[in-house]
């Protein structure tokens, strides 16, 4: 098992490696610069730009010189400035000297942040509403799927479906703005728009006011506008993988055996037709807490998922840099632990 | 199951190990306050007619006036976007105000000026500074004056501008809008491109402590209103040397103007809130409202929360026009203001077909800018017959310049085409035009709009093609299509701004239309020193009218105005150039 793990993490190294170099070539390839604008630059401006963004250089250069920045602790006896050059992910100090690890750059667009600043005040608000939205997906979704596995072709089978179908149908652009309509203007419990929490936040992620109505309140409209469509995938997908294992081999056995339906199921149906929905839970994790565009834009939402898009129409390199990796760590690692808990859900399964 | 959930909170855990081991964002305020507005209801019996009693605590309002994202920036040396600027209006103001509606030049931080027109065709101005503004910041609790090492209150001074201006203009500050500095401020350009080491050669000097003198490359009218420009304003050199870049963070931020920037959420809101050290003058007034509060917020959410009856102030999104329009109450709060831009479409003249001049005043001419207005913007936007936009200085004006430049003519359309064609012995199935703009809807409706109407008047069918935005860009200006689309906003309210820095010899878009008149440069070169309203608004009109009609390099189409609701009981002004002077509004309720 830990011989599985370091390899996997040898892999993943290769995999943000690869994927940092497709980035920043794409990036690079595409016609159009950060600071074409409307209003064309002349030259001699132009030029002030990239040389303080370092764009002048040579393209394999600008790569070496962000890996070594993002890879390289940097050992200092003083203490880091507030200088944009000087921000780093870790700053933490030994004794006399202070070390600075992972700096992603700063935002081209935003003058006074860095990709680090964004990533501590933006990725914590994602990830409350990411996981939120999770959890409705699970609460909704599973039971729904459990429901209509079990009763297949029943009442509660089409009417889980049906609920589910809708859900898929429904995309936030539309559910968002009609739950604002209701609950926010016509009806006014609810905050139209906006996030409860706030920087600095507490341990790096959570609100700082704790998990009060003050900041429950913002966030039931987009969670459940987030949650409904993934609730949908998850019912979908559970209700197929459980009609699957219920007509296994196993399970006749188990039922000829004698056992009761609830063991039956509980014990032996439902953990192995959990696999599918496992499998998919890695990448839904990793997709929702990096940050959702079109909830956040509607709801108001202060999180990352507008970088991965503005970041793109703006060309701001460092940020589509930093939103790509932050966005395939998530995905590598999520990967790595549903890998891991297959082991658990089925017996078969060893990774030596 | 329950192992599934450990693994999964473990990930969690293990996720925000970056983020738990990231020291606090050294950006952040020591403290956040938070005002708690406490209305106190006194009962009163008073036998008296009364006046409507006056609101308990602090004035609030809450605008959105800034678009969705965050503000770029703070910095005026870097600000190159409306929202930037709006708020650097507020915190740091210009040498001069240029008036919201009218835009007279009115005193800002200088009281007073004298011009003196040089010999060798440059112009010196000497700006006599107020002396009464002090630096302020927000300490976490309430605005305070920024002191100097002995304690002394720091005043904003002639040295602040001198160094403003020149870091602005320092390469290494990478400033976008340096360019407009350097076109207009003597000795600026080759410190800018970095030729000399030093600013010694920028014509910016501190006389003394409340003198400051500014030499211009021409004697140009518009001088003035380039020296109120937000890049050159003044900057606090203390806090920037100590804090770099990030000397716009709250926490840190230092302004003079009438209002101080009390909290800064990235990605959320700003609020400003009332300098009370701000002396008040007769073009910035003290602020009668003390706290603004201002979200980053899409047009659909604003509007939302401005129906919810959060916001005092919002624009309206274009879906939602017409159910305003017919809405009793949301049609009396419907505001449609005009906004110094012009919406256009322009040639590349090197290309087939709209080489000729004819071809080009056709399509100009098929296009019925009216309907355009009623039928797809419906803003309540104004035709377009020319490009600079009436209001500014020296634009001409449809009431004094009706029958100006060209405007919807389908007969002159057809005539003009018919000739190019009968004289290449063409048809117009012949005709291969295609017409690009950046990626949008908005831009979609208004080209498959104008499609129809060549189409109609015309006969020509035009294709269509679009861009992403910054792909279109570097189209236009490297090869551009036949025809093109684009929008120009000012910097400064003078006809200069637009039609001179646009399509003048080495314009902006001068690589994109690809022509240039000899002529039409004369005049505004002439046009540029003439300062007489009326003679300058005759010269600009003569340009047009060879920009327009004699090459006929663009068709303006028409001129943006602002459409938003406000609620009845702000009292407003309406600001022309983009921007809003908070100041002189006020909350009545």
């Amino acid at each position: 098992m830990g011989r599985y793990i370091a390899r996997r993490l040898l892999y993943m190294i290769a995999v943000l490696l690869v994927v940092s170099i497709i980035t920043f070539g794409l990036m690079h390839a595409v016609p159009g610069g950060p600071f074409d604008k409307e209003k064309p630059l002349p030259e001699e401006i132009l030029a002030n730009l990239n040389a303080k963004y370092n764009l002048d250089a040579p393209l394999w250069k600008q790569y070496i010189l962000y890996m070594y920045d993002v890879t390289i602790p940097q050992f200092s006896t003083q203490e880091p400035t507030s200088a944009l050059a000087d921000d780093a992910l870790l700053i933490f100090n030994v004794g006399s000297v202070w070390v600075r690890w992972m700096n992603f750059g700063p935002s081209y667009a935003s003058r006074s942040r860095t990709v680090n600043d964004i990533f501590r005040d933006q990725l914590p608000v994602s990830f409350q509403l990411g996981v939120m939205a999770l959890l409705v997906g699970l609460l909704i979704g599973m039971p729904l799927g459990v429901l209509a596995g079990l009763k297949q072709n029943t009442i509660f089978d089409y009417f889980g479906m049906g609920i589910a179908i809708i859900g898929v149908s429904v995309p936030v652009i539309v559910a968002g703005p009609l739950l604002i309509w209701i609950f926010g203007v016509a009806l006014k419990w609810l905050p139209p728009t906006g996030w409860g929490a706030k920087p600095p936040y507490l341990l790096g992620f959570l609100p700082e006011t704790g998990l009060t109505w003050e900041f429950f309140k913002y966030a039931i409209m987009p969670s459940v506008a987030l949650g409904t469509g993934t609730s949908a995938v998850i019912a979908r997908l559970t209700r197929a993988s459980l009609l699957q294992t219920t007509r296994e081999d196993y399970i006749r056995t188990a039922r000829s055996k004698g056992l009761s339906e609830r063991v039956v199921i509980g014990r032996h149906a439902l953990k192995n037709s959990l696999i599918p929905v496992v499998t998919i839970l890695g990448p839904l994790f990793a997709a929702l807490v990096t940050g959702t565009f079109v909830t956040e834009l509607v709801f108001g939402i202060p999180g990352m998922g507008k970088y991965f898009v503005t970041s793109i129409t703006n060309r701001d390199y460092p940020v589509i840099m930093g939103t790509i990796l932050l966005y395939a760590i998530f995905l590598v690692v999520a990967n790595l632990v549903v890998d891991l808990t297959y082991a658990f859900l089925d017996p078969r399964i060893r990774f030596d | 199951m329950r192992k599934l959930f450990v693994t999964l909170s473990l990930l969690i855990a293990l996720s925000m190990v970056f983020a738990a081991c990231a020291p606090q964002p050294a950006a952040e305020p020591e403290t956040i306050t938070v005002v708690e507005t406490q209305i106190v209801e006194v009962e009163k019996v008073v036998e008296v007619e009364v006046e409507p009693e006056a609101p308990v605590g602090p004035k609030i309002a809450r605008l959105g006036l800034l678009g969705p994202g965050d503000i770029p920036t703070l910095d005026p040396a870097l600000a190159s976007d409306t929202s930037s600027v709006q708020i650097i209006m507020e915190t740091h103001p210009g040498l001069i105000r240029q008036h919201e509606e009218t835009n007279a030049i009115d005193p800002g931080m200088a009281e007073s000026w004298d011009v003196v027109n040089n010999d060798d065709g440059t112009a010196t101005y000497t700006f006599n500074l107020r002396q009464d503004v002090p630096w302020v910041r927000y300490d976490g609790f309430e605005v305070v004056q920024v002191t100097d090492e002995e304690g002394n209150v720091r005043m904003v001074n002639a040295n602040d501008f001198e160094y403003g201006i020149k870091r602005m203009l320092d390469p290494a500050t990478a400033s976008d809008y340096a360019y407009v500095s350097v076109f207009a401020l003597a000795g600026s350009g080759p410190f800018n491109a970095g030729e000399v080491e030093t600013a010694d050669d920028v014509m910016v000097k501190a006389v003394d402590d409340f003198t400051l003198e500014i030499t211009f490359n021409d004697a140009a009218v518009y001088n003035i209103a380039i020296a109120g420009m937000w890049i050159h304003s003044a900057t606090p050199q203390w806090i920037i040397e100590e804090r770099g870049d990030r000397w716009t963070e709250p926490g840190f931020h230092q302004g003079y103007g009438p209002y101080a920037v009390k909290e800064w959420v990235h990605d959320s809101y700003i609020v400003l809130t009332e300098n009370p050290f701000w002396p008040g003058t007769d073009s910035i007034p003290k602020p009668k409202i003390q706290e603004v509060y201002l979200p980053f917020l899409d047009a659909i959410p604003a509007f939302a929360e401005y129906e919810a009856g959060n916001l005092d102030l919002a624009a309206v999104p274009l879906d939602d026009l017409d159910r305003v329009k017919a809405d009793p109450v949301l049609s009396e709060e419907l505001n449609i203001n005009p906004v110094q831009c012009t919406y256009y479409y322009g040639f590349n003249t090197l290309k087939e077909h709209v080489s000729d001049v004819r071809v080009r005043r056709a399509l100009s001419y098929a296009v019925d800018r009216q309907s355009l207005i009623d039928n797809v913007t419906k803003g309540g936007q104004e035709p377009a017959q020319w490009f600079s936009r009436p209001g500014l200085f020296g634009a001409p004006t449809a009431e004094k310049y009706p029958d100006l430049g060209i405007g919807y003519d389908p007969e002159a359309a057809t005539a003009e085409l018919q000739s190019y064609l009968d004289e290449n012995g063409l048809t117009v199935a012949d005709l291969d035009l295609t017409l690009m703009f950046n990626t949008s809807s908005g831009h979609q409706k208004i080209a498959e709009a104008i499609q129809q109407m060549w189409k109609d008047v015309l006969g020509v069918d035009v294709k269509l093609s679009n861009q992403e935005w910054k792909v279109y860009l570097v189209t236009i200006q490297e090869d551009a299509p036949q025809i093109w689309r684009l929008g120009w906003c000012s910097d400064y309210a003078h006809a200069n701004n637009f039609i001179k820095e646009v399509f003048g010899s080495g314009g902006h878009e001068a690589s994109a239309t690809n022509i240039e008149s000899e002529e039409m440069d004369a005049i505004l070169a002439q046009a540029a020193m003439e300062s007489d309203p009326d003679k300058a608004m005759e010269l600009y009109a003569q340009a047009e009218q060879i920009m327009i009609y004699d090459i006929a390099e663009i068709i303006p189409i028409y001129f943006y105005t602002g459409v938003g609701v406000t609620k009845p009981y702000v009292d407003r002004t309406f600001g022309v150039g983009g921007q809003q002077y908070l100041e002189k509004w006020d909350i009545t309720k």
